[in-house]
């Protein structure tokens, strides 16, 4: 005879949520059956390690001012222009001949654009390297 | 602002870090300097000696390099203190060095004292130093059946190991298929069997069920090595066949030897966790006196104190915290189950029917420890 107080568990019964029940009930008992001491170990090892390295990653000042700088537009520019670098180099390296070597050789890389451009770029880094240290130690930090 | 750890275990260890973390500006514009003396070089996770003890983990598997756990701000030291001169704020170091302070932290911990009762060291197994641990699996791996008797030592260290000793027991010689040749019998030093009112009323049924026998009001008074034969203050003799023993604990002896406490306890506030009559001195973890279990979490808990109150100090004069007793061990109850009992100095430990997912927690644990001791958790 069904009741009054019966009636909410038989709507579960008939809604099949009871089932559903059943099965995540089966899910988690077949999670602990297949879980052992090792891979509880090995997990919170995972996230022992994961834990402390993120916390020095966050923690370290010039990993975090580089993540700023790279966030910006400019600087997303700067990254695409440097992933295009590497994958043209890496192209261009595999055709090009050896160098010979030689003052000759050098004075005819040095007289081609591309290297006095290059140069240009790598003397702009160097000075603004340059000058961000020097800053940075006359703060004493 | 100097402030100096003496000792390197889980309790200075996590003051040193916190004290980095909240102290970072402090520290890198040269207001703050925070150096730590430790006996050595290398850190040892002591919950794990008991799985040693019984096979479950192998030594190489507690140790870390102190350093790695660090604060690259710390300035550590391995030279261990020689004597305390709190009126002059300075200390000298076994190396010959004097370590002037603003602050002391005294984190030196405890240490067992079998030799303290006669026979005990040549008749009794334990587990509390790496090499006891090895040898008490040794002899557990030989061991045919017999009597074995699990006697306790006061005061020690881990109130929860006796009873967790009895169940690791059980399930030991249980999967080696020996359990029904061996009587184990536990013989504890109070009127019940465990300190803690609610454990007891807990481990009693459990003992019970698993068909271990007790005797309480028993406080080991020597041990005939020779003829295998334990005995007590109270007069008792028991013969036995294997003998595991908690031995009884001090403090380390350059507290005894520097009379800052007797037993090498050092008098403790506790609430403050200064030492009684130097409010520049703080103690913490195993070293204090104070009416809370000599463990881990207790050490973490008081750590997390100091460290903000020493912080608090510096940036605005006052502390800002008081330490409530709060403990939390786990109690690894066999059969890859367990429970825990959290309590401070107000209220009893209540504990719960112990399970398999509190079990993977205090296996989790073992592997998080180190995390906690960097002061990440």
């Amino acid at each position: 005879m069904t009741t009054q107080t019966d009636a909410p568990l038989t709507a579960a019964i008939n809604t099949e949520d009871l089932q559903r029940l059943v099965e995540f009930a089966q899910l988690v008992t077949s999670a602990q059956d297949a879980m052992s001491d090792d891979i509880v170990t090995r997990l919170a090892r995972v996230m022992n390690e994961g834990i402390t390295l993120l916390d020095r990653l966050t923690r370290n000042e010039g990993l975090m001012t580089l993540l700023r700088v790279l966030d910006q537009p400019e600087s997303q520019r700067l990254l695409v222009g440097l992933a295009e670098a590497l994958r043209v180099t890496s192209r261009d390296i595999a055709v090009t001949a050896p160098a010979n070597g030689g003052l000759i050789d050098l004075l005819r890389g040095v007289f081609h654009p591309g290297t006095q451009e290059g140069i240009r770029l790598l003397s702009l880094l160097g000075q603004h390297l340059n000058n961000s240290l020097r800053e940075q130690h006359r703060r004493g930090s | 602002m100097r402030i100096l750890v003496v000792g390197g275990g889980t309790a200075g260890t996590i003051v040193a870090n916190n004290l980095a973390r909240r102290l970072s500006a402090e520290t890198r514009s040269g207001k703050v300097r925070i150096t730590m003396l430790s006996a050595s070089d290398r850190h040892m996770y002591q919950p794990g000696l008991l799985y040693v003890a019984f096979g479950q983990m192998t030594p190489d598997q507690l140790y870390r390099d102190q350093a790695s756990l660090l604060e690259a701000s710390i300035d550590f030291h391995v030279d261990p203190v020689k004597q305390f001169q709190l009126d002059q704020k300075k200390v000298l170091t076994e190396a010959g060095k004097v370590h002037e302070y603003d602050i002391l932290v005294i984190a030196t911990g405890s240490r067992m004292v079998p030799e303290e009762t006669p026979g005990l060291n040549e008749g009794a197994e334990f587990f509390y130093t790496e090499a006891s641990a090895v040898k008490m699996y040794k002899r557990l791996r030989e061991f045919k059946g017999g009597k074995v008797a699990v006697a306790v030592g006061v005061p020690h260290k881990c109130p929860i190991a006796p009873v967790e000793v009895m169940f690791a027991l059980h399930d030991f010689f249980k999967a080696r298929g020996i359990r029904d040749k061996v009587q184990m019998k536990y013989y504890y030093p109070i009127g019940r069997i465990h300190t803690i009112e609610n454990v007891a009323i807990w481990a009693k049924p459990e003992f019970d069920r698993l068909g271990i026998e007790y005797e309480t009001l028993f406080n080991i008074k020597e041990v005939d090595a020779k003829n295998k034969i334990l005995k007590s203050e109270e007069g008792v003799d028991v013969e036995y066949d294997l003998l595991i023993v908690i031995p009884a604990h001090r403090g380390m002896e350059v507290i005894e030897r520097d009379n800052l406490g007797q037993g090498g306890w050092i008098p403790t506030n506790r609430h403050s966790l200064t030492m009684n009559g130097h409010d520049n001195v703080y103690v913490v973890g195993d070293t204090t006196n104070l009416p809370v279990s000599k463990t881990g979490s207790a050490a973490h808990f008081q750590a997390e104190v100091i460290s903000e109150n020493i912080a608090s100090i510096i940036k605005v004069g006052e502390p800002v915290r008081d330490y409530d007793g709060k403990v939390y061990c786990f109690i690894e109850a066999g059969h890859d189950r367990a429970t825990y009992a959290m309590f401070n100095y107000q209220n009893p430990p209540d504990l719960k029917p112990p399970s398999k997912p509190m079990h993977w927690f205090k296996v989790a644990y073992n592997q998080m420890y180190w995390t906690s001791v960097r002061g990440l958790l």
